[in-house]
């Protein structure tokens, strides 16, 4: 653990600071210590007024997302390793969020367009306990199963730049939550969720940059699970043209 | 109580990061084909008003910067087409309860559908120069 890596903070205490300001640590390394050591190695050793959030250092529970070097990642699946040539880290709070102090994110935003999508099956006719399990085949399960698989780390949302400028827009991981359902063979509830993902807000804010696929720790791949709710909410238009041609007309 | 700080998002958000770019010049590669779109609505106009102004139009298409107009209006529509051929599996999803077809095999319909409209659009072209030279 003889050598140190450069590490640039993005610093914010919202009591006394107007505006976020960096602060250089320098950060002993090892083959083996992640984004998340290190800014545990300062909290313990440097300055313990550093402020942010982490808790299973396993890529499981979506706390410790940041931006380092100017792409969102979480910091325990990022390795000081990765970052030798580069001599310096840049860690600062996730873009297109509000900071709320020092790496920690004000994600009331994503948490609040995530509950808004209806992110759990929805049922015509209840099932009564006498039929048993609601079944389903392993192909059923395959056509929604990666989109499951979201963690609500935000890094989609720090990657995205439509949300950047437009908060009010659901962003890659609710829509994508709400395809999760949608896909689901047990559900009924496309009808309520097409609502909103037809909405302004919905799918169509989204132009395509693909870069919440990329940064996503686990390959849920939000920009597919967008565009193909884009074709969802095209063949629904259609649909309602279809039978009802004048109530479509304004939308 | 002191409020979260919400950074503002710069006008060049696009510059710095390498994904960004790429995706501005996917964009962009609307521009030289909106621009050769108007010239060959001019070429329209120019049939409409006689042979003569035609025969100017056809010229003017010789000349270096309508050339390099033509080079780059190509390099774009080949740009925006690879990057459709790219994002198509994601989008276009056959999976069905019986059946499930691989986003591989659909980028290679795609890819094979795009060479052969492109080779025939050429075909069809060199025959109907072929027959109006004759």
């Amino acid at each position: 653990m003889s050598q140190t890596i450069r590490i640039q903070l993005e610093r914010y205490r919202p009591e006394e600071d107007s505006e976020p300001w960096q602060q250089t640590v320098e950060v002993p390394y090892h083959r083996d210590t992640s984004v998340l050591d290190a800014l545990n190695y300062i909290k313990d050793h440097v300055d313990p007024s550093l402020s942010y959030r982490w808790s299973c250092r396993m890529a499981i529970c979506g706390s410790c997302g940041v931006m380092i070097n100017d792409e969102p990642r979480l910091g325990c699946k990022t390795f000081l390793r990765e970052y030798l040539d580069a001599g310096e880290l840049r860690v600062r709070a996730m873009d297109n969020f509000p900071i709320e102090r020092d790496l920690i994110a004000d994600i009331g935003g994503l948490v609040g367009h995530i509950e808004s999508v209806d992110p759990f099956l929805i049922v015509d006719a209840e099932r009564p306990l006498s039929e048993g399990e609601n079944l389903q085949t392993p192909l059923q399960l395959e056509r929604y199963e990666a989109f499951s698989e979201c963690i609500n780390c935000g890094l989609c949302y720090a990657a995205c730049p439509q949300f950047g400028r437009n908060p009010q827009f659901l962003g890659p991981a609710a829509i994508t939550l709400a395809q999760r359902y949608n896909l689901d063979s047990r559900d009924d509830g496309t009808p309520r969720r097409l609502a909103y993902l037809n909405a302004e807000e919905g799918v169509w804010s989204c132009t395509f940059v693909g870069y919440c696929s990329e940064v996503c720790p686990k390959a849920v791949d939000p920009a597919a699970a967008i565009n193909q709710g884009k074709v969802s909410s095209t063949l629904d238009f259609v649909q309602r043209r279809a039978v009802d041609p004048v109530s479509t007309e304004d939308g | 109580m002191a409020e979260p700080y919400v950074k503002r998002q710069p006008a060049g958000w696009w510059l710095k990061n390498p994904a960004y770019r790429r995706y501005m010049l996917r964009e962009a590669t609307a521009l030289p084909l909106f621009a050769y779109t108007l010239l060959l609505i001019t070429g329209v106009y120019r049939l409409s008003q006689g042979e003569e102004a035609f025969t100017q139009w056809l010229v003017m298409l010789r000349s270096p910067w309508c050339v390099t107009l033509h080079v780059v209006a190509l390099a774009a529509a080949l740009l925006h087409a690879w990057t459709w051929l790219q994002l198509v599996p994601k989008i276009l999803v056959v999976h069905t309860n019986r059946l499930r077809v691989s986003g591989t095999l659909i980028k290679r319909v795609h890819q094979l559908g795009a060479l052969l409209g492109s080779v025939g659009l050429v075909v069809l072209a060199w025959l109907f120069l072929a027959q109006g030279g004759s």
